[in-house]
């Protein structure tokens, strides 16, 4: 008979205890794949968020631009940086920067001046799409201004508010200009909140007499390539610029997604150790109860290998069956979690962490490799478990244990 | 009137503190006796008075461009003053007007007022190497910083004395010391020198051209140069004073701003 037949029969002699240790197991398995994916969807929530809102996956400035925002400091060749990406299918925006003041009646505000291509901001990030109130620059520009939340708030503007803007322009005059308030952003960080005014780049060159000059290239991918594909693409387009990803530009988030990665571990092993207690505990008591028949089978020539052979066979039987149990309930779950996630909002609305902006709506992500830890994790500890309990029975004299047995057995008849 | 004028009333308001504090020192005695009040008249008549009109020509160069501004200026007092930019086309008409601690700016072009924030203080006036704060904080300095005599006697040429302005320990202020020296003569500046917090050299105004306007000696060139930029500097240059005219309170109003 085959071992692992063998085994699966062994198992349903004792239903109830093998119940008991088959939900152990499919229960921590299929918490393990829902919590990785929920732990993962957080991140990613969190990575794609900040990537796909406006910071994009790697960007592009002129050296130093970083440290001074200089509106002289900009990018030598924009077109080759911009060409390229296309080439390789990327999605790419070009930026404009520069401060100047806004105001609205009697209020006014610093604030930081955006000069977008409306157009491919709204097909590279999701901050066009991500309006509070009213609607995004249009494609020509027509003096329109997107306010960021709270900059609106403290101007008390509203849509169709007008607003003068006054900057100091690249050749030295005093650009100034009347705007209307087209739109105004929903929370996207605090940096955004608080400074952003996006306009169009026509009316950003004129504004700042700034001839054209772009200070930021962002690129987004949106995960089809690789940070390090990325990266080499511009170092090639653009190898004296300065090149940095969002695990640069965004150490907060980049940190963040590093511990999640430790808790998810942390949580893994915690519910395995107790996975792994519980299919343990089944395998001893299994193999006490049968220790008259291990001596059977030893005193019949059963070698200790074979035995320990046994005892594994079922340990594994049973992982692999609490484990597949454990995956269909898991994928379920997290299924569920991905399609229809955990409504936080009765906690709190939206809220933000490191300057990332957090739907109240907690999702799961699914991928290959949710479940394939998981398993192999949990098949790996049953198996482990098993030895124990496999390991004592090898090791039995049958004389004596079939004696001490019936002894036992004897005691209880009368 | 213009911040180069603030700057002066400043200096010369501390100053006149410090002699008044000086009076008693025997270092004093050198000077022909002069009673505290006399010497602030002397320092008021000198750079100040109940009211003025000039016209000048500021010139910024920084290292991306060069430009010239006419100005216009009236002042009012301690605290009133209005700016008018007379050329160049583009910010023909653009004024500035400052009452205590506000600032408006008036935008031909868009024809609007706008009040600078709070925020905005430290950032440029018209594109010059001076902040907005520069405008406003001449009537604060005597109120935010203690003065203190530091040097008298030969220097440059000429008998000059040099005060060393230290902020109160409780107040808000952008600089960590302020370095003046003067003629000891007829206290016409020759420069002031603006430190850090951490008390290294930020800028330096410089006096220079030392001539009649209005009927006054005063120096008609006034620079300033950042210390982190020394190829970048604002030049003031003043063509044209006019003291103790006649001017309303009310010329320092919005409506005027906006003429």
């Amino acid at each position: 008979m085959n071992i692992l037949q063998y085994g699966w029969r062994n198992l349903w002699r004792n239903t109830r205890r093998t119940c008991i240790t088959l939900a152990a197991v499919t229960l921590s398995t299929a918490i393990l794949i829902a919590s990785y994916g929920l732990m993962d969807g957080l991140m990613q929530h969190a990575v794609s968020n900040a990537t796909n809102l406006v910071v994009g996956e790697v960007q592009v400035h002129a050296q130093g631009y970083r440290g001074d925002h200089s509106i002289y400091k900009a990018l030598n060749r924009p077109d080759l940086i911009l060409r390229a990406a296309k080439q390789n299918n990327v999605a790419a925006a070009p930026r404009r920067y520069g401060y100047g003041l806004v105001a609205v009646g009697t209020k006014s505000a610093g604030a930081r001046f955006w000069g977008v291509e409306p157009v491919l901001e709204r097909t590279t990030f999701d901050l066009a799409q991500r309006l509070d109130q009213g609607r995004f620059l249009s494609e020509t520009s027509q003096r329109g201004v997107v306010l960021g939340q709270k900059l609106a708030r403290s101007l008390q503007a509203k849509i169709g508010s007008e607003i003068v803007v006054v900057v100091q322009a690249a050749d030295g005059s005093l650009g100034n200009d009347l705007f209307t308030v087209t739109g105004i952003l929903k929370p996207a960080g605090d940096s955004i909140d608080r400074n952003a005014a996006l306009i169009h780049a026509a009316d950003f060159d004129e504004l700042f007499v700034s001839g054209g000059r772009i200070h930021e290239v962002a690129l987004n991918s949106r995960g089809t390539v690789s940070l390090e594909g990325l990266t080499e693409l511009l170092s090639i387009a653009a190898p004296e610029e300065e090149i940095m990803s969002w695990r640069q530009l965004m150490p907060e988030v980049s940190d963040m997604v590093n511990l999640f990665d430790a808790f998810i571990w942390i949580f893994g092993l915690i519910f395995l150790l107790a996975a792994g207690m519980g299919v343990m505990n089944t395998m001893l008591m299994a193999t006490y109860e049968r220790i008259r028949e291990f001596g059977i089978l030893k005193a019949l020539g059963a070698t200790p290998w074979r035995i320990i052979g046994d005892v594994a066979a079922e340990a594994l039987v049973l992982a692999a069956l609490g484990t597949v149990l454990g995956t269909i309930l898991g994928l379920a779950g997290s299924y569920y979690l991905q399609e229809v996630g955990l409504d936080l909002s009765i906690f709190a609305g939206t809220y933000s962490v490191g300057g990332v902006a957090f739907d109240p709506i907690w999702r799961a992500t699914i991928s290959p490799k949710m479940v394939f830890i998981p398993v192999m994790l949990m098949l790996i500890i049953g198996l482990f478990a098993s030895l124990y309990p496999a390991a004592l029975a090898a090791r039995l004299d049958p004389v004596r244990e079939d004696r001490g047995s019936s002894k036992v057995r004897s005691n209880s008849k009368f | 009137m213009t911040l180069i004028k603030m700057f002066l009333k400043t200096l010369f308001l501390s100053f006149s503190v410090c002699i008044l504090l000086l009076n008693h020192s025997p270092l004093r005695a050198q000077e022909q006796p002069l009673t505290p009040k006399q010497i602030l008249d002397k320092v008021d008549d000198l750079f100040r008075s109940q009211s003025s009109q000039g016209l000048a020509t500021m010139t910024v160069a920084t290292a991306h461009w060069k430009r010239s501004l006419s100005l216009e200026m009236w002042s009012k007092g301690k605290d009133k003053s209005l700016v008018r930019i007379l050329a160049p086309k583009k910010e023909k008409g653009t004024a500035t007007l400052r009452s205590g601690n506000d600032i408006w700016n008036y935008l031909p072009k868009v024809k609007r007022v706008i009040k600078l924030p709070s925020s905005m203080m430290a950032a440029s006036w018209m594109g010059s190497h001076f902040t907005n704060d520069d405008l406003v904080k001449e009537s604060r300095m005597a109120d935010d910083y203690t003065f203190e005599i530091t040097f008298m006697g030969e220097g440059e040429g000429e008998e000059i004395v040099e005060v060393t302005c230290h902020p109160k320990p409780e107040a808000a202020v952008v600089w960590g010391k302020v370095l003046v020296r003067a003629r000891m003569k007829d206290y016409i500046p020759l420069f002031v020198k603006y430190f850090d917090e951490d008390l290294r050299l930020a800028r330096t105004m410089t006096f220079s051209q030392v001539s009649e306007l209005g009927g006054r000696l005063i120096p008609a060139m006034v620079t300033m140069v950042p210390e982190e930029k020394p190829e970048e500097s604002t030049n003031i240059h003043y063509k044209k004073m006019d003291y103790d005219i006649d001017l309303k309170d009310d010329f320092f109003s919005l409506r005027t701003l906006q003429r």
